[in-house]
């Protein structure tokens, strides 16, 4: 039972991490149809100079931190003005190869500045451990998870009542309405990049955190399409509940499996979900399935 | 297809001939002499570069025939040539078995697991693709990596390839071993594209609903899609791994799978010289950049970070094939007949 347990609360807060990330993905395929597949390389290089802000350069927190979103939002901004802009409206396989050129590109830079490749990010939070009904855990991962509700929480809020979050949902709707109505598109393309790129940040500041700056980052960054997928591509909500959804099989997979099949079946259990959903619901859980016309 | 001026066809056979002027016969036939002498004139050094281009081609051809052609969308592909590398590895290695019998089972068995994973492509396309295969190239190297039959994380070895009693040990050996397979693969990708397959392939391409009501049947082709592309990256894994003589994982991840993906883009997607061209390009930069270029330039500028040598070669790659995307979509081969084109009509370009 302690054991349940422990695993059951890893397994949410890491998931909750997992659905951070994904959000990245959601908001640019949301308002521009583009799918990014540089999303593990941007929470790679992301972790990367938070590390290098927080212990290369030695800035305190409260400096380091709000560099590293300038930083993402830069990045996004870079990405999107010229990278994809150029390729409005090509055929969708250049706009995923495109994804996956700037993923190796990202891959170069990482390799380029910090060749050591593992490392530690500073201790963010407290880790004593703290017990749950018998469970030991580790305080990071609550942590973890009551940050990526807030985030969540304020997204909500902001495409709820805010005038970019709101125009941000109509782009996704109808862009040519959306034209029409004097709403620059291309500003809302490059707005979602911008936020894409810190949600990733901020989602692979906190899995670096209980794990370290690894090359696994990519694959964390990978996991995080199962939950796109298990949700649905153009689902918020979706994301949300496939988070938690796949970091508990993660961790309960993980735990009950490994004694059966071979060690590090956990890292597995993310891409067996994503064949499994393709060939049953490939919309996924809340996901708008598409008809297509000739 | 433009032909030069005076061409006449007066028989069904001349009109579907692939060389068919006293031109491209001299030209072709020279070729391949220059081809297959290549290894008197080039050190061994650069004869490892062609046998390397060699296999990488044919894996790319494949590739091409899956994305280029049919349109669907494979990023999988180091795992697909992981598998047949691997079965040719335990079926010579473990089991002792000739060549031969390896490299036909290596495109069968890739092919097969090809089809698996292909499976999901006949209700899904797009992104959604892209993510299986993803997911599949990491299963594969999943199971590579804890089954014991495979070596694991220690690694295989793999005998040099052998055909009766002869055995390709020398580079050259091996060059006109993988010459002889790419040429024939190169051939078939071709003929392919002008039957009835290849025209199915191409209508998915465009667009697979008008396909299916013009009575194109999508669950075969899309699978025979899979199957062949597949196969073709098994052949090559298994000439791979009899060319290296040792395999483990690290060969076939997923920045491979991506750069297999770079070189049909930036040769040519849907073309038979696409593949050639993207393949040379990339394999060519490569080797200049991680053998030549950057060492050199780590020796004469030793202010240079730690990881510049590892670094810049995928930094220019990305930028190559993001480039590529943006100024010239249809890759290199598109570029080649404007410049033939501009050529035979030159100098009344109408």
């Amino acid at each position: 039972m302690t054991e349940f347990l422990q695993f059951l609360i890893t397994g949410l807060s890491v998931g909750m991490a997992y659905a951070l990330i994904s959000l990245g993905f959601v908001l640019v395929w949301k308002s521009s149809s583009v799918a990014n597949l540089a999303l593990g390389q941007l929470v790679l290089l992301s972790s990367w100079f938070t590390y290098g802000m927080l212990v290369q350069a030695g800035f305190p927190l409260w400096l380091g931190f709000p560099l590293v979103i300038i930083f993402a939002l830069f990045l996004g901004w870079v990405i999107e003005r010229f990278a994809l802009r150029p390729l409005i409206a090509q055929p969708i396989l250049s706009l995923i190869t495109v994804t996956l050129g700037l993923a190796y590109f990202i891959e170069g830079i990482v390799n380029f500045v910090w060749p050591w490749s593992v490392d530690a990010l500073p201790r963010l939070f407290p880790i004593e451990p703290i017990h749950i009904g018998g469970a030991v855990v580790s305080q990071q991962y609550i942590w973890v998870a009551v940050i990526s509700l807030i985030i969540f929480g304020l997204l909500t809020l902001f495409f709820r009542y805010h005038r970019m979050g709101i125009a941000m949902r109509a782009t996704a709707d109808d862009q040519l309405a959306v034209q029409a109505c004097g709403i620059p598109v291309t500003r809302i393309f490059s707005m979602s990049w911008m936020f894409a790129c810190v949600v990733a940040a901020i989602g692979g500041i906190l899995i670096s955190s209980i794990g370290g700056i690894t090359h696994g980052l990519v694959e964390t960054g990978l996991k995080a399409f199962s939950v796109v997928i298990l949700g649905g591509l153009d689902s918020f909500a979706g994301a949300i509940i496939a988070g938690p959804i796949i970091g508990l099989s993660e961790s309960f997979g993980g735990g009950y499996l490994t004694p059966y099949l071979w060690a590090g079946v956990k890292d597995i259990i993310p891409f067996v979900i994503i064949i499994i959903v393709m060939v049953i619901k490939p919309y996924g859980l809340f996901g708008e399935e598409r008809i297509e016309r000739i | 297809m433009s032909q030069p001026c005076g061409t006449r066809n007066y028989k069904y056979s001349e009109d579907m001939a692939i060389l068919r002027t006293k031109t491209h016969w001299v030209l072709f036939v020279g070729l391949l002499v220059l081809l297959f002498t290549a290894p008197l004139y080039f050190s061994n050094y650069w004869l490892g570069v062609c046998n390397l281009i060699g296999i990488t081609l044919i894996a790319a051809i494949g590739l091409n025939i899956l994305v280029g052609y049919c349109g669907q969308l494979s990023i999988g592909h180091a795992g697909f040539i992981a598998v047949g590398a691997y079965t040719t590895a335990i079926l010579t290695n473990r089991l002792e078995l000739p060549f031969l019998v390896g490299l036909i089972c290596a495109g069968l068995v890739a092919g097969f697991i090809g089809l698996i994973f292909g499976m999901p492509s006949v209700r899904v396309k797009g992104f959604y693709l892209a993510i299986t295969t993803i997911a599949s190239q990491f299963i594969i190297i999943w199971v590579i990596n804890h089954w014991s039959l495979t070596g694991g994380f220690l690694g295989i070895k793999v005998p040099y390839a052998s055909i009766g009693g002869l055995v390709f040990r020398s580079e050259s050996s091996q060059f006109y071993l993988i010459m002889i397979i790419a040429a024939l693969c190169t051939f078939f990708a071709k003929n392919l594209a002008r039957t009835k397959v290849g025209r199915a392939f191409v209508a998915i391409r465009d667009n697979d609903l008008a396909a299916q009501v013009m009575g194109v049947n999508l669950f075969y082709y899309k699978m025979l899609a899979f199957f062949i592309g597949c196969f073709f990256a098994g052949i090559a894994g298994a000439l791979l791994a009899h060319w290296i003589g040792f395999l483990n994982t690290e060969q076939f991840s997923l920045t491979e799978s991506i750069l297999y993906i770079g070189m049909i883009i930036i040769g040519g997607l849907g073309t038979t010289l696409g593949p050639i061209l993207g393949v040379v390009f990339i394999r060519v930069l490569q080797q200049l950049l991680t053998v030549e270029f950057a060492p050199f330039l780590e020796k004469s500028f030793t202010m240079l970070p730690a990881g510049f040598a590892s670094g810049v070669t995928p930094m220019i790659f990305g930028l190559v094939i993001v480039l590529f995307l943006i100024l010239e979509p249809r890759g290199i081969a598109h570029r080649w007949a404007l410049f033939k084109a501009a050529y035979r009509l030159w100098p009344f370009s109408y």
